[in-house]
């Protein structure tokens, strides 16, 4: 409808929403299917045998499919992290949350995840916690949806 | 004068229904394919040209960050072209510049499309601009019915003809798609049953239209020094032309297109082809629906504007006929949008090189590629050969 | 590449927020190009453009929207999507061809029609793993930022002399978008939105539409007498996800280094005379430059505070102000190139270079933590 802006000048407020049906493939549905049974699943590469998470149909590198399918420790060390303080669209939560890339044991690449699981209001604690190298493990919610959040976040040990 | 320019490998996917797949994968099967059909060693490509339809489709945006690898574009020379239904074609054009500006020897171009994943004709609405024309769109069908009804009082085309010049179209195309293992509809159809399919917009049945289709494309450009090398024969560019038009669709004819008819002279003056209904030996144009097809027999000079319903109906164009138009079954049979005009090219590229199989048009050995876009605002035209 | 090809014309929308209808923006920023070359529409040869459907003010299909106010009716065109600068070198190909003798290369970027950068950049996730964390590009740049400092010498205060130096600039900058003269620590104050990235570190959102006009040698004689040469160009695309890459070993590498072989440069620090950089995230200018060669590795904040990237510096970065006071996220690549042009030809006004400006870098990238990169070199002076 024809509008003003914050300007006092005229527009049109318009939105677009599509919906959409998008295939998982057998590789994100077993993988989603792992994840509901509290289990973290890569595959490793036949080529360079790297293991990579989530699990992949391919290799990025080398190009050939994927070989076994290798289940890594639902726990890591933090191998990067992010502290987001402001709400934006697409966030998963209210902020602040932590997100990270954390190096999973068993895995040759990292795991973008959430942190969480203490006091992410308190500057000082997050700061005393979050350090490159820091343990943690997954938090598992009660019920699984089969997607990325039927973990929860990962907490430090 | 301009660097040759030829192309040495096609791949295409098994087109239709992919949901058992994801998107990443699906390119992949393109890649792969084109690879496997070409000997070629990834490591040699210099860089990598990708195009799809816009981010609404999958709803994924700048999809090639997405499928970056899929497209084995890491660590690569990158650009990725779009411009609507003619993103195909225009991917085959920045294929072929970058060879023949002598910027790379070889060049991989994919394009590709999961059609089913969205809801294509909410993102065709959404190419209207929203103050004025996007209130009335109707997806393309609806755009597009409103051509073969002008063209039909313009040229005081006798309806019924028209009708059964579109359902032989419609006839023909399904038949040939039965013999294309990368076509998605594989089963043929009467001319009754195409006639009383039921309406999507008038005078537009079901039968006149293509299919919902997810697949990818994938094509290998080169140099002469690298196409004379290579195991298998190479089809070469001979020439090209595209055209666009005003955005706005009231602003200029678009049945008498100087957007395709000037697309086409620039390409046949390039190629030498002065006659192009008896030097070319095969085209595959862009026919999502089967009445436009007649339109562009037309703005190509196949045959005189308003002649193409009877050229049609006498068989001119059938596999058989004088130049037989999209033996593949063409779009009418398989549309992942954003791959469907350089499928189009993939299939010049085996019927000019004989490698089509058992939809081989027998002694090809020049072709005719087409790419449409917007309600026919693009139009983009390649010439294939089998000599340099 | 066969033949030369020389930019003839620029022209350039300022930055700040319009309520112009956004193809008269277009229509009048090529009007400008083609009346300072003093040809016509129909003398230009092609039409390559840079948009993307995604800032694109919810009009998909951006191509179709803009074709004819761009100056491409009934000629043969085509656009690119993602960076401006791929655009850049498609007009290149074209001419060096044989084709065309003239191209006009158009980014169109309306900012402040779109949604959130970041919003948008969400939708370059993978529908089921990193889309659902919410990763945009200020989340990766944030994550980028901590390996930065983690494994490297620079501090965040150096970090922040990236936009004390970039927003000074661009106060001399008609074009630009934001500009104001600010100290370290109000940029280390402001807020910390994606620790360790601040708000103040972060570009704004910003409409640009920019017009290039290129021509053959010859074409290039006849319509200037300050032709700038295309001399090299590279770019590199890094693999999908966040995980499977060292965010400080970018793909910025792979293309500086195509672009130098092609332009015959072996000490980029040498023999560039100004860079204009890509640097939605501050720290990524400094990041940017060691990647770029300017500078050893880790080194990024040093260089900056020895002034050597300052306007009076030995190796300016960014006297435009760069991505930080100007940031139409499509066409950003190609106004940094602007930018080099105007050095270039001496047309750069208040903030012109005091120095010798023959050899200009422009840099371009889109994508989580520079998934893409590219890189072009252009050089003034007539042809020998």
């Amino acid at each position: 409808m024809l509008t003003v802006n914050k300007r006092g000048h005229p527009i049109l407020e318009a939105e677009a929403s599509i919906p959409y049906e998008l295939a998982y493939g057998p590789t994100w549905h077993r993988f989603f299917e792992e994840l509901k049974q509290e289990k973290i699943f890569g595959t490793r590469c036949p080529k360079c045998e790297r293991v990579l998470v989530p699990a992949r149909t391919f290799c990025p590198r080398c190009f050939v499919d994927m070989g076994q399918w290798v289940q890594v420790s639902n726990a890591g060390t933090v191998a990067n992290w992010a502290i987001c303080n402001l709400a934006f669209f697409g966030a998963p939560f209210k902020p602040p949350f932590i997100t990270s890339l954390i190096k999973l044991d068993g895995a040759d690449n990292t795991f973008f995840h959430l942190v969480g699981g203490f006091d992410l209001e308190d500057v000082n604690l997050v700061g005393r916690i979050m350090k490159r190298g820091v343990r943690v493990e997954a938090v598992w919610e009660r019920t699984k949806k089969g997607c990325i959040f039927d973990i929860k976040y990962f907490e430090p040990l | 004068m301009t660097r040759p320019v030829a192309i040495v490998g096609v791949g295409q996917t098994k087109p239709g229904d992919r949901s058992e797949v994801t998107y990443p994968d699906l390119v992949r099967e393109a890649v792969q394919a084109v690879f496997h059909d070409s000997g070629i060693d990834p490591d040699d490509i210099e860089s990598v040209i990708f195009g799809s339809m816009p981010s609404m489709m999958e709803g994924v945006a700048m999809n090639h960050f997405y499928l970056a690898d899929a497209l084995r574009g890491v660590g690569k020379t990158f650009m990725r072209t779009e411009t609507c239904g003619t993103t195909g074609i225009s991917l085959a054009f920045s294929g072929y510049y970058s060879v023949a500006s002598g910027f790379a020897d070889l060049v991989l171009v994919v394009a590709s499309e999961k059609v089913n994943e969205g809801d294509a004709q909410a993102t065709m609405s959404t190419v209207a601009e929203p103050f004025y024309q996007r209130p009335f769109a109707a997806g393309a069908p609806g755009m597009y019915a409103m051509l073969p009804n002008e063209w039909m009082w313009k040229h005081d085309i006798e309806e019924d003809a028209c009708r059964d010049a579109a359902a032989t179209l419609s006839v023909d195309h399904h038949r040939d798609a039965v013999r294309n293992p990368c076509a998605h509809i594989r089963r043929e159809f009467t001319l009754e049953e195409v006639k009383s399919a039921p309406v999507v917009v008038y005078p537009i049945r079901l039968l006149d239209v293509c299919p919902t289709s997810d697949g990818a494309c994938a094509v290998i450009f080169a140099s002469e020094r690298i196409a004379k090398k290579m195991r298998q024969k190479p089809a070469w560019i001979k020439g090209i032309g595209f055209r666009g038009d005003e955005y706005v669709v009231g602003d200029s004819d678009r049945v008498e297109s100087h957007c395709a008819t000037d697309a086409a002279r620039e390409a046949y003056e390039m190629a030498g082809i002065t006659r192009p209904l008896e030097e070319l030996d095969v085209a595959e144009l862009y026919n999502p629906f089967t009445f436009v097809e007649m339109l562009h027999m037309e703005s190509f000079g196949f045959c005189e504007p308003g002649t193409a319903t009877a050229r049609v109906l006498n068989g001119t164009f059938s596999r058989e006929g004088t130049l037989p138009c999209g033996p593949s079954g063409g779009v009418l049979c398989t549309n992942p949008i954003g791959a469907t005009a350089l499928i189009r090219v993939a299939e010049i590229v085996l019927q000019v090189t004989g490698r089509a199989g058992d939809h081989q048009v027998p002694g090809v050995k020049l072709g005719l590629a087409h790419g449409l876009g917007g309600v026919n605002q693009f139009n983009g035209v390649m010439i294939l050969g089998s000599e340099l | 590449m066969r033949g030369r090809v020389a930019i003839v014309e620029v022209a350039q929308s300022p930055g700040g927020e319009s309520d112009e209808y956004y193809l008269d923006q277009v229509y009048r920023v090529c009007r400008e190009v083609l009346d300072k070359a003093g040809i016509s529409k129909d003398d230009v040869g092609t039409v390559v453009s840079a948009a993307s459907d995604m800032f694109h003010g919810g009009v998909s299909c951006a191509n179709a929207y803009f074709w004819d106010s761009g100056g491409a009716f009934l000629k043969n065109g085509s656009r690119n999507d993602g960076e401006s600068l791929t655009s850049f070198l498609y007009a290149v190909m074209r001419i060096a061809s044989g084709h065309y003798d003239t191209a006009l290369v158009l980014g169109v970027c309306k900012g402040s029609e779109n949604p959130s950068t970041d919003l948008c950049t969400h939708f370059f996730t993978d529908p089921f793993y990193q889309r659902h964390i919410g990763l945009n590009e200020t989340f990766a740049a944030a994550l980028q930022m901590r390996q930065y400092l983690d494994r490297s010498h620079v501090t965040e205060e150096q970090c922040a002399r990236v936009v004390v130096k970039n927003l000074a600039n661009a106060l001399r900058n008609p074009y630009a978008h934001v500009k104001k003269r600010v100290s370290v620590d109000e940029v280390m104050d402001s807020p910390r939105i994606m620790d360790p990235l601040k708000q103040m570190e972060c570009a704004p959102k910003s409409e640009g539409i920019v017009a290039l006009l290129l021509a053959s040698e010859d074409k290039a004689r006849e319509l200037t007498d300050k032709p700038v040469w295309f001399k090299g160009w590279g770019s590199s695309l890094d693999t999908a996800y966040l995980g499977d890459r060292d965010l400080l070993d970018c793909q910025l590498k792979a293309a500086a280094a195509r672009a130098y072989q092609m332009a015959g440069i072996r000490d980029p620090r040498e023999q560039i005379d100004v860079a204009e950089i890509s640097e939605p995230y501050a720290f990524q200018e400094l990041l940017w430059c060691e990647q770029l060669g300017f500078c050893p590795p880790g080194e990024g904040g040093t260089l900056i505070e020895s002034g050597a990237t300052g306007v009076d510096g030995d190796i300016p970065v960014n006297p435009s102000g760069g991505v930080l006071a100007m940031n139409p996220y499509v066409s950003r690549g190609l106004y940094r190139l602007c930018e080099v042009v105007l050095q270039i030809t001496g047309q750069a006004g208040e903030r012109q270079l005091e120095r010798e400006v023959r050899t200009g870098l422009a840099h371009g990238t889109q994508g989580f933590a520079g998934q893409f990169h590219a890189v072009a070199i252009v050089e003034g002076g007539q042809a020998k």
